[in-house]
């Protein structure tokens, strides 16, 4: 070798530098899990929390959470999954669980049932809709069903009695298209969302009018009639008064932000939403909220579905399935951490831990057990999962509907459009 | 060869971490995503070849995508030419020699450090919410002004604003430019009687052109990249009735709500052979109303 120089110094260091900068991450003596879900201020408390008890009672095992908002959950999984650096556990619901189990992304937890596992509390409901071709893969966190929230106090300020003017467990479109408008004329805050935009409630109301979704076949179950139907029933709402002006509404088309809603902002008087989210809601609000279910046709045929809201799933791409399924097992049975969970994300599936959850619910808990309550016998069965490919149809739901609510096209045109559309995604998916 | 190397070490020592960066994050990615443009790949399962599929399907069957273009067109063609008038306006203006106009240039030239980043777009969504600051001041003169991001008659031009807000560094470059043109022809000028306007177009404009030229080029192909804003206050899926379904927006829709990775990659390719054409008529027009200062002619 050479004398050093300058020159060769500098070379030398500056590739240790560049060594440097890529560096690896000491190895460490606990298993590492991680856990992602999507969530709301109220939830990503309530879950670190969880994950700290968790961490407490298992020295070997060391659990850390991850958290984006719903809009942004799926994007980032997509791209963890072509990385191959999925979390351990990460949170599914009913409608994408059955596309990343056929991915292979999600893997089945039969070998470690009875080991690191224990599901022999869950309800027989709640593990057959976790389980696939014979397989179990999916833990449900809880219980859900469509919801209608309203501001407690602005309906009383517009004297409008929930029970007496209306029964939130069987209220048709046309009455809520009066007591809408009533509760605007009174308070100046319109009295519901404006659903034309919402894939949700259509969902729903499709079920109402006696077709499904998805047919068995996998084909689009609405026709040209019903669509029509949907957007001319909220056109009714909307010129009653009920309702914010169109253009306001259509801003907010596929948004789900719960900070966004609706009654949070204080733009109108009743948000269409997910039961178990009632907590969420509830928490960034200090009017009172009540809980109705969706509103009805004449013919009240059941159109909300009881589905698990939630699972926790395990992935392909955990190194400790062991430790990962531990945790698991712990985020459903032990109490400890399901009464910090309580009913956030919807009534758990295991009876054990409702019946530790009721003596101390909070007020809002409470509402929501309420509705589970009183909604028994009032809702549809569950279909079959949706074909891949449906969750385009909803957002061109929503892109098309903005149509309807800005006036730009006649509701027919639209409906065939939608239609069209959907027929071209299906086709290709 | 070895001499060479020898020579270079310590240059290629600290040029590796960029060459490894070159190589693998941005040579790497482009070839796959070519490759990955003739076929069906939704990240969980291995790729299929498809051959021309996705490029058939994009010209003879997707209407999405020729709204984008539409979209990605009206905005380049309307801003840039906005944004490099109002560049050069300003550009012009403080090189009249204003007492304190270092800090001038840097006050006109923050908006285009932010305006890339996502507080910039959200804090655009706001102030042209319907309850935003915009509305607000148009009612203080008694106007009550339009859904600005809902309406797509409107929402479009929400971002053309942004973009033409965003004059910093083509003004910084035209100020540059300014400098160099020799006073004594302006002076030159004067003395044959010529006003403000024949001066501008006698002098500044053609020994300008080259500078014009370089801003042009630069802000067009930025302009057809143009992301962030568009998503944000889209809500990231190009609302309301697509009037902000800006081609990039279109392929990250594609990409990542509907993990359809090979059609995103087809539409990306496209989008660097719209670019590329792009530049080259650029380029080819220079030659009619480009001179420069060492040329014969």
């Amino acid at each position: 070798m050479s004398r050093l120089t300058r020159r060769t110094f500098l070379g030398a260091s500056g590739s240790v530098l560049a060594l440097a900068a890529m560096g690896r991450p000491a190895f460490a003596q606990t298993a590492e899990i991680r856990h992602f879900w999507w969530g709301n201020p109220e939830r990503d408390r309530r879950t670190f929390e969880v994950i700290d008890i968790f961490n407490g009672k298992h020295p070997d095992i060391n659990v850390t959470g991850e958290t984006l908002g719903f809009g942004d959950y799926f994007t980032k999984l997509t791209t963890q999954i072509a990385g191959g650096n999925m979390p351990d556990v990460i949170q599914q619901g009913y409608g994408v669980l059955f596309e990343y189990i056929a991915n292979g992304a999600i893997v089945p937890l039969d070998d470690y049932v009875g080991k690191t596992l224990d599901i022999s509390k869950m309800d027989q409901s709640a593990i057959d809709a976790g389980t696939v071709d014979g397989k179990f893969y999916a833990l449900s966190i809880g219980a859900n069903s469509h919801m209608a929230m309203y501001n407690s106090r602005l309906f009383e300020e517009a004297g409008i009695v929930p029970g007496e003017d209306f029964d939130p467990y069987g209220y048709t479109y046309d009455e809520l298209a009066e007591f809408a408008a009533a509760v605007k004329e009174a308070t100046g805050v319109a009295g519901t969302d404006d659903n034309t935009a919402d894939y949700q409630n259509f969902s729903d109301f499709v079920v109402q009018k006696g077709a499904m979704l998805f047919n068995e076949d996998g084909s689009y179950g609405p026709n040209q009639e019903i669509v029509e139907e949907y957007w001319a029933t909220w056109e009714k709402i909307r010129n009653a008064g009920g309702t914010p002006p169109g253009p306001e509404s259509a801003g907010l088309a596929g948004v789900s932000e719960l900070s966004q809603m609706g009654v949070v902002t204080g733009k109108t008087a009743m948000t269409y939403l997910w039961s178990n989210q009632l907590v969420g809601v509830q928490s960034l609000m200090q009017d009172t909220l009540g809980a109705a279910m969706y509103p009805n046709t004449p013919d009240m045929v059941p159109g909300s579905i009881v589905q698990p809201s939630q699972f926790v799933c395990l992935t392909r791409d955990s190194a400790n399935p062991e430790a990962a399924t531990t945790y698991m097992s712990a985020f459903v049975n032990d109490l400890d951490m399901t009464k910090v969970l309580g009913l956030e994300r919807g009534i758990p599936s295991q009876s054990d831990v409702r019946a530790a959850l009721q003596p101390d619910l909070t007020d809002v808990e409470a509402r929501s057990v309420e509705f589970f309550d009183k909604i028994q016998g009032k809702t549809a069965v569950l279909p079959p999962p949706p074909p891949s490919g449906s969750n385009e149809v909803e957002q061109t739901f929503e892109r098309l509907a903005v149509n309807v609510l800005l006036g730009e096209r006649p509701i027919p045109d639209v409906a065939s459009d939608f239609l069209n559309q959907t027929r071209a995604i299906l086709a290709r998916a | 060869m070895q001499k060479f190397f020898r020579r270079n070490f310590a240059g290629y020592a600290f040029l590796s971490p960029w060459l490894v960066g070159f190589f693998l994050l941005a040579i790497g990615p482009i070839l796959a995503s070519l490759y990955l443009s003739f076929t069906k790949y939704n990240v969980v399962r291995p790729p299929q070849w498809l051959g021309l599929d996705h490029y058939v399907h994009m010209f003879q069957y997707d209407q999405r995508f020729w709204k984008a273009l539409q979209v990605t067109f009206q905005f380049v063609v309307i801003s840039v030419p906005l944004k490099l008038i109002f560049a050069l306006g300003v550009a012009m203006a403080l090189d009249k020699g204003i007492r304190a106009i270092g800090w001038y240039r840097a006050l006109f030239y923050l908006p285009s450090i932010l305006g890339g980043s996502i507080a910039v777009a959200i804090l655009w969504r706001q102030l042209f919410n319907y309850d935003g600051v915009i509305n607000l001041i148009l009612r203080l003169f008694g106007a009550e002004g339009p859904y600005w991001l809902a309406d797509p008659k409107y929402s479009l031009w929400t971002l053309i604003v942004l973009a033409i807000w965003q004059f910093g560094s083509p003004m910084l470059i035209f100020l540059a430019g300014l400098r160099a043109i020799p006073q004594e022809l302006y002076e030159a000028a004067e003395i044959d009687a010529a006003g403000p306007v024949k001066k501008f177009f006698a002098i500044t404009v053609p020994l300008l052109a080259p500078v014009i030229f370089f801003n042009l080029v630069l802000q067009m192909i930025e302009a057809f990249k143009s992301f962030s804003g568009a998503f944000i206050i889209s809500g990231g899926s190009g609302a309301p009735l697509d009037s902000l379904l800006f081609f990039t927006v279109y392929l990250y829709n594609e990409a990542f709500s509907f993990l359809r990775m090979g059609y995103a990659s087809a539409l990306a390719w496209v989008l660097l052979l719209i670019i590329a054409l792009f530049t080259a008529i650029a380029f080819w027009t220079s030659k009619y109303w480009v001179h420069y200062e060492n040329e014969r002619g």
